[in-house]
């Protein structure tokens, strides 16, 4: 009987159309999307070659520091590089910066002048290399003051203005500032939301145990009133039931992983056993509260579907599905509102194992979802044992 | 009006998601306005740091906190190593500075100390890093040859205060503008969403078979009937649009009062058009109910993630922009972005703008007829 039951759930389950699409096909659309929306911010979010130009006038023809600062800065063999620049006219640079192809430009007049169209990154850099350069001239010339007053004092006369000049300006420029990231590497935080679409996918999964449970309740379906009045057990259907579910859903998992891993490139770490482990666990969670809604809340299946995808996805949108930020805030400002929401147990125990070296957070999410699972059988249990019904 | 009250009916029926779509524009039209205060004058990007400070807070240590402090925005965090971890990932800071202990002894000492940073490697902490690098090499320029500390502070921080002087050409109220280029960006998903859903809905209902034949069977002419059907839609989206409009005059103010409120306006009215196009035809394709949430979330959702809407053009894959051209979406989202950079307004800067809500337009002739092909057809059958 067992065996029966579980194959026909298992048949009914795969025939159901919109069920598949929404616990297989749904999950994977959406990770497309994700996928073509999301793979280039953390790139567009990096430095790029800003583009500026610069009034070639006979200020700057004298100035050899801004110049030849300028030219090391868009230098394109340069590794630091910073700048795109053009050197052109008053007039060509103001055109240049109406027609967008420049941020702003530069020019030089007693003292360097900038002028751009509205405030921003790139902008706030143009203003700060152009101090820069403006402090080390100051620098060089006091500290080859500061030498020459020194040949002076101890009586040479001889002194070479150009070659103490060129010294110090090359100390300053040699000056290296001593700094060194220790930040972890796996710092890419579009991460999320692919883990957020594996946490949704799990939970979404629980409508498959759902239905399957639904076909076996007597107030659900005729189909469940036949099978209630059956001389089984009910344990056993029930049992059968939900490990068509479970297979179901753990299937649509499978495929979901595949797909992210293989063909959306997504990183979840290195330790392949427990990121499985995770989905596993994860599913359960989401199995026994599409068991829990099934069996307490007395209503239509649409209504309970409803509350499922509901709670899925209030709960998907609080682990950062729909920004990542709101997870950072929930975590930072009111922890328990996620301590308690499966779909942030998932994202945050794949976030664990892809961005920290140590397990205790990953075990710590594990393990709760574990008591939630607990926790929804128990709830499934009270309200399934012994039911009677005076009317149907 | 019996045909307009059934529809009302089948509107109340799916009343919740309208509210629900409704809900998300006004969460995510909040959520970004917490933007700082436009001004047309220069305002100084800062990046986000933590210090980190195991020295005691003296002199030069001091003085280079102080330094850090003044150019970027110093942010709260636990001292906890997780709590900065966590916040590192999620860009709630991007630089973290940890100033070693001794600091100021070894650097007096002229033994350049390594400082520990830890960077997201994004603009701001470059940003971030060039202000330290700046510090260090000004100061050891100077340890070599002034050997007093107050004094060496003094130097540095003459020299650092130099400013050049800043001339901001564009008078816009962007940042305004930028917070009404993004409502109007996410409009595109409650829009196409509300239209398609509530639509397929109600086309979906008059189709039931025993309704179809009842209709039939009436007094009413089938183009009546369908004119009717064409007219309350068009109604439900018009009243949709007008709602989000006064929306956007509620949430995003003064600047929708001006020449470019009116054209997000006119905008995102071609746009409704061309969405009770398309949902006109997702309707006549879909006969089932159910099917009906999931293709709305596959349309809207696909439409609004390739061509912009939740994510900014500018971030997108040049492939995916691209494959938007297909959609009217990309179109509709592309005069928003174009509203916001309107410096000034004339034929020559409209036309653009034009130019686009034409191609919307097409779009929708194209939809309709589509559905006309569609319809004739399984008459036919």
């Amino acid at each position: 009987m067992f065996i029966h039951n579980f194959k026909y759930t298992l048949k009914a389950l795969f025939r159901n159309k919109m069920l598949i699409f929404w616990t297989y096909l749904f999950p994977i659309i959406l990770g497309t999307f994700f996928n073509l929306a999301f793979s280039n911010i953390e790139n567009s979010e990096k430095l790029e070659i800003i583009k500026i130009a610069i009034v070639e006038n006979d200020k700057l023809k004298s100035n050899t520091i801004f110049q030849e600062a300028f030219e090391t800065l868009s230098d394109e063999e340069n590794e630091d590089r910073l700048f795109s620049t053009q050197y052109v006219s008053e007039e060509e640079a103001k055109q240049l910066l109406q027609n967008n192809e420049i941020i702003g430009y530069m020019i030089l007049e007693e003292e360097p002048k900038i002028i751009i169209q509205s405030s921003g990154i790139n902008e706030t850099i143009l203003k700060y290399v152009t101090e820069e350069i403006m402090q080390n001239t100051k620098m060089i010339n006091e500290l080859a003051e500061n030498e020459i007053q020194a040949e002076i004092a101890i009586g040479n006369i001889s002194i070479d203005y150009h070659k103490i000049y060129q010294n110090v300006r090359e100390t300053i420029q040699q000056e290296e500032a001593n700094i060194k990231n220790i930040a972890k590497s796996n710092l890419s935080y579009t991460m999320i939301e692919f883990y957020t679409l594996i946490a949704m996918s799990c939970l979404y999964g629980g409508i498959l145990g759902m239905v399957a449970i639904n076909q076996k309740l007597a107030n659900m379906s005729d189909n469940g009133k036949r099978v209630s009045i059956a001389p089984t057990k009910k344990g056993k259907v029930v049992l059968s039931s939900l490990l068509a579910g479970y297979i179901a859903q753990i299937i649509g998992l499978a495929i979901l992983f595949a797909y992210t891993i293989l063909v959306l490139k997504v990183d979840f770490g290195t330790n392949l056993p427990l990121i499985l482990l995770l989905g596993i666990v994860g599913s359960l969670a989401g199995l026994t509260m599409g068991l829990a809604i099934g069996t307490v809340v007395k209503a239509n299946e649409g209504l309970k579907t409803g509350i499922l995808i509901s709670v899925t996805m209030l709960g998907s949108f609080l682990s950062g599905m729909m920004g990542i930020t709101m997870k950072y805030i929930i975590d930072k400002n009111l922890p328990i509102l996620n301590q308690i929401n499966p779909a942030n147990m998932i994202t945050d125990g794949f976030y664990a194992l892809y961005y920290y070296d140590t397990l205790d957070r990953f075990y710590f999410n594990l393990v709760s979802l574990l008591l939630f699972s607990g926790i929804m059988l128990i709830i499934s249990y009270t309200s399934l044992r012994r039911q009677k019904y005076d009317s149907i | 009006m019996t045909v307009f009250r059934a529809f009302l009916r089948v509107l109340n029926k799916g009343k919740a998601t309208i509210i629900l779509y409704t809900i998300i524009l006004i969460f995510f039209g909040i959520f970004n306005m917490q933007t700082s205060e436009n001004s047309t004058n220069f305002v100084a990007s800062k990046p986000d740091i933590l210090i980190i400070n195991q020295d005691k807070e003296e002199g030069i240590t001091k003085n280079l906190m102080d330094y850090l402090k003044e150019n970027s925005q110093i942010v709260e965090i636990k001292e906890e190593e997780q709590a900065i971890d966590d916040a590192l990932f999620y860009r709630d800071v991007n630089y973290i500075v940890y100033i070693p202990k001794n600091y100021r002894q070894d650097f007096l000492a002229g033994k350049n100390p390594e400082i520990q940073i830890k960077s997201t490697g994004d603009y701001q902490a470059s940003f971030a890093q060039m202000m330290l690098e700046r510090y260090i090499k000004v100061a050891n320029s100077y340890q070599n040859n002034i050997k007093e500390e107050t004094q060496l502070i003094q130097k540095i921080n003459e020299t650092l205060a130099k400013q050049t002087e800043v001339e901001i050409t564009s008078q816009l109220d962007t940042d305004h503008l930028s917070k009404a280029t993004f409502y109007y960006n996410f409009a595109n998903y409650s829009l196409l969403a509300g239209c398609v859903f509530v639509i397929c809905l109600v086309l979906a209902s008059f189709k039931d078979y025993k309704i179809t034949k009842r209709t039939m069977v009436s007094s009413m002419s089938y183009q009546e009937f369908n004119r009717k059907l064409l007219l309350s839609n068009c109604l439900f989206a018009v009243v949709l649009w007008i709602f989000y409009g006064l929306l956007s005059l509620v949430l995003i103010g003064e600047v929708m009062f001006s020449i470019h409120g009116l054209i997000y306006l006119v905008n995102s009215f071609v746009f409704t058009l061309c969405a009770v196009t398309i949902a006109f035809l997702i309707g006549n394709l879909i006969q089932n109910k159910n099917a009906i949430n999931g293709i709305v979330n596959v349309v809207a959702l696909g439409s609004c993630f390739l061509c912009g809407a939740f994510v900014p053009m500018d971030w997108l894959p040049d492939y995916v922009l691209k494959i938007a051209h297909i959609l009217p979406s990309y179109y509709y989202i592309k005069n928003n972005e174009w509203i916001k950079e309107l410096e000034t307004i004339n034929y020559e800067t409209l036309k653009p703008i034009f130019q686009n809500l034409i191609i919307i337009l097409l779009f929708a002739s194209l939809f309709v007829f589509m559905t006309n092909m569609i319809s004739k057809r399984k008459q036919k059958t």
